[in-house]
Parts: structure tokens; sequence; C-alpha cells
């Protein structure tokens, strides 16, 4: 899921560079945290998070491999 | 608009390639310049074709800039104020599949000045004749599937993924620029890609657009379906509507569907748009629109 989220955000943003993604796991919420360069965020966000709600929604294909469900937060 | 910037005759070439960048990357090579020395005119963005057909090639011209990188710039068209310095990145479709590489670095010598396609150097030459050349490659449609299959595997999805052209309005014919199938899918995991009301599948087709249009700089729109999920409900739409029509014509009175993303709707009103007794029209905001049937008066 990790890299999902990595792999989109680095294809949006102007500084790929700076795209890093923290994964950890509490019971059946996978959390991941994207962080992106200050002026990268709103191409990932998105006109009213719409990109965001994108990836969110992606999430849910893996997350239900691993029984889970993803929450993704940015910044 | 803008002039074309002769800088004298000598220091400036053409040069063409499959898509902008490399159109950019060759004549870079060619003049021996590094991006920020250059004047970049597009003398044509390129068009992808579809399915290979009627693939024009992207061109550029090109001339060494007399100052410094950091010097004004002289293009009129310029308003956008982002730094000349800005950080290089790499902006390429990592044709790999190792989507942590954060730029996809290839062996090729210019790639480092020419990945960076920056408006702030890119004199869009308005009104230059756009004129086709030799066919090639529909690159766009080729990156595309690229992007689809990674985006795939990174979810954990096996699938085949291939392109062809749209037919019916399901397809988003006369919209998109190529429909590519994603296919041999297991039947639990076609729900899950597809998801409620098609919204995972409408998320991935999002995704994909942004990324290729990202990439290649360009327009095009690509449909998504998985394993014929769209062709089904465009037929399943079409006899809901005629139903749903002829329940208005005999009653007199409007009825509304459930709410519809866009592209159902769409096939909601075209499915109507000849009946002599009905007229569709949408109402409702947002998730919550949907088609209406009333009686014509």
């Amino acid at each position: 899921m990790k890299e999902l989220v990595e792999y989109i955000a680095r294809q949006l943003v102007d500084d790929p560079a700076a795209v890093s993604v923290d994964e950890w796991r509490q019971g059946d919420r996978v959390v991941l945290r994207l962080h992106v360069a200050e002026g990268d965020m709103g191409r990932v966000i998105g006109k009213q998070g719409r990109i965001a709600q994108a990836v969110r929604t992606l999430l849910r294909v893996p997350a239900a491999h691993d029984h889970a469900y993803a929450v993704l937060e940015i910044g | 608009m803008a002039e074309t910037p002769d800088q004298g005759g000598q220091g400036t070439i053409e040069a063409s390639g499959r898509n902008l960048e490399e159109a950019i990357r060759r004549g870079l090579v060619e003049l021996g310049v590094a991006r920020e020395q250059a004047e970049i005119e597009v003398l044509s963005e390129g068009r992808p074709g579809i399915l290979g057909v009627g693939a024009q090639p992207a061109r550029v011209r090109l001339s060494a800039r007399p100052q410094p990188a950091a010097a004004q710039r002289p293009t009129a068209a310029d308003s956008t104020p982002e730094p000349v310095a800005a950080p290089a990145r790499a902006r390429r479709a990592p044709r790999t599949t190792a989507p942590s590489a954060p730029s996809a670095a290839e062996a090729e010598p210019a790639e480092a000045p020419a990945d960076r396609l920056d408006d702030a150097f890119v004199n869009q030459g308005a009104g230059t004749p756009r004129q086709a050349l030799a066919l090639d490659a529909d690159l766009v449609t080729e990156s595309a599937v690229d992007v689809l299959e990674t985006l795939l595997s990174l979810m954990d999805v096996d699938a085949d993924v291939a392109a062809r052209e749209p037919v019916t309005p399901g397809d988003g014919a006369g919209m998109v620029a190529a429909v590519l199938d994603v296919t041999g899918v297991d039947d639990e995991e076609q729900g899950l890609i597809i998801g409620r009301r098609g919204e995972t599948l409408s998320a991935l087709q999002y995704v994909l657009n942004l990324i290729v249009n990202h990439q290649t700089r360009s327009h095009s729109l690509f449909g998504v379906d998985v394993e014929g999920y769209r062709r089904r409900r465009e037929t399943a739409l079409g006899d809901l509507a005629r139903r749903v029509a002829e329940r208005v014509r005999q009653n007199g009175q409007a009825m509304t569907l459930e709410p519809m993303p866009p592209a159902e709707r769409r096939i909601v009103h075209l499915a109507l748009s000849e009946d002599p007794d009905v007229e569709t029209i949408s109402i409702g905001e947002g998730e919550a629109r949907k088609v209406a049937i009333t009686p014509k008066r």
C-alpha cells in the first residue's frame, strides 16, 4: 500500500524526491502518512480533496486483501 | 501572441520526437546546450493518435539563448512567476516496474537537462501551423497502459491490460482516446476493483488520467473498463431508461432515476435523446445528481 501511494504521489508532484510515506498498522487499520514538498500539497490533495479521495478509494483494494482498511493522511 | 524568437538563424534548430520531452531532448543534444540555455518554442505538441493511427510527432524549435539562465525571460507569453532555478525532477514515465526509483534516470546522457519540461521555458507558439509528419507509434496510449499495469500491480491485482478504440457511448466514444480493458481478473476480485456504483473503477480511471497527462503533457482521456462492466452497465441503463420512459409516457408524470455518476447519466440522456415523448434533465448536486425523465410538452 505504501508503494501505491508513493508511486501515485511521485507521478503527480514537481519534486518526487521529497515524497515519502510512513506506514504502520494498528489492529485492522493501516495508516499511511504521505509527505510531499510543501508546494506539492495541492497536487496530491486536489481540488476539494478529489485526488486524495481517489487514492483512498484505490487503497480499499489492497487493504481488503489484507483484511484491513487503509487510512491515508497527508502532511 | 508570442512571436517566433528568431534569434539569427544559426543557433536555431528544429527537432521532433514522439512526445514533447523527446523532441526537446533531441533538440538540446543537437544544439549542445543545457535546457536552461535554450529558448524552446513548441511547434506542435503532437498527437498520440488512436492505437497508432493518426499519431503526429511533437515538434519544437530551439535556439541557444544569449543570456545566462537566470536572466529575465524574453518571451512575452510568460506570465508564470515560477523560479527559473527550480530543482530538477524526473517526470518521465517509469517504464520499469520499480516505482520507488524517484528519478527514472535512463542511460541517455541528455536525460537530465531535458527531464524538466517547465512552462517557464516553453513558449507555446500559438498560431504556428501544426502539420502532419510521418505516423508514429501511439506513445501516450502505450504509457497509459504502462501506468494502469503499474497501478494494478501495486494494488495487488493480477490482471491484463489492453487498449482498444471506444465504440459505444458507454465506452466514451467521441470523448476518450482509447479504452483500456482490464481482463483476467478473477470473479471475487472484479467486484472489488469496480466498487460500489463503479466508484473504484472511476477512481482508477481518474488517477490514471492524472498521471498520464502529467507525464506526457497531453490532455488525452482514457477510459478504463473491467471485464466488460461498463458495457453491461450501458445495456442495463439503456433498458432502464426506456422502461421508465414508457411509464412516464403512460402516466404523464415525471420520474427520477437513482443518483448516478456523470458517465452513466450521459448514457441515459443519450438513450432517450431521440424519444419523441419524453425529455431528460439532470437535477441535484454532486453525488446526489440524478436524471429526471419528464413528458415532453
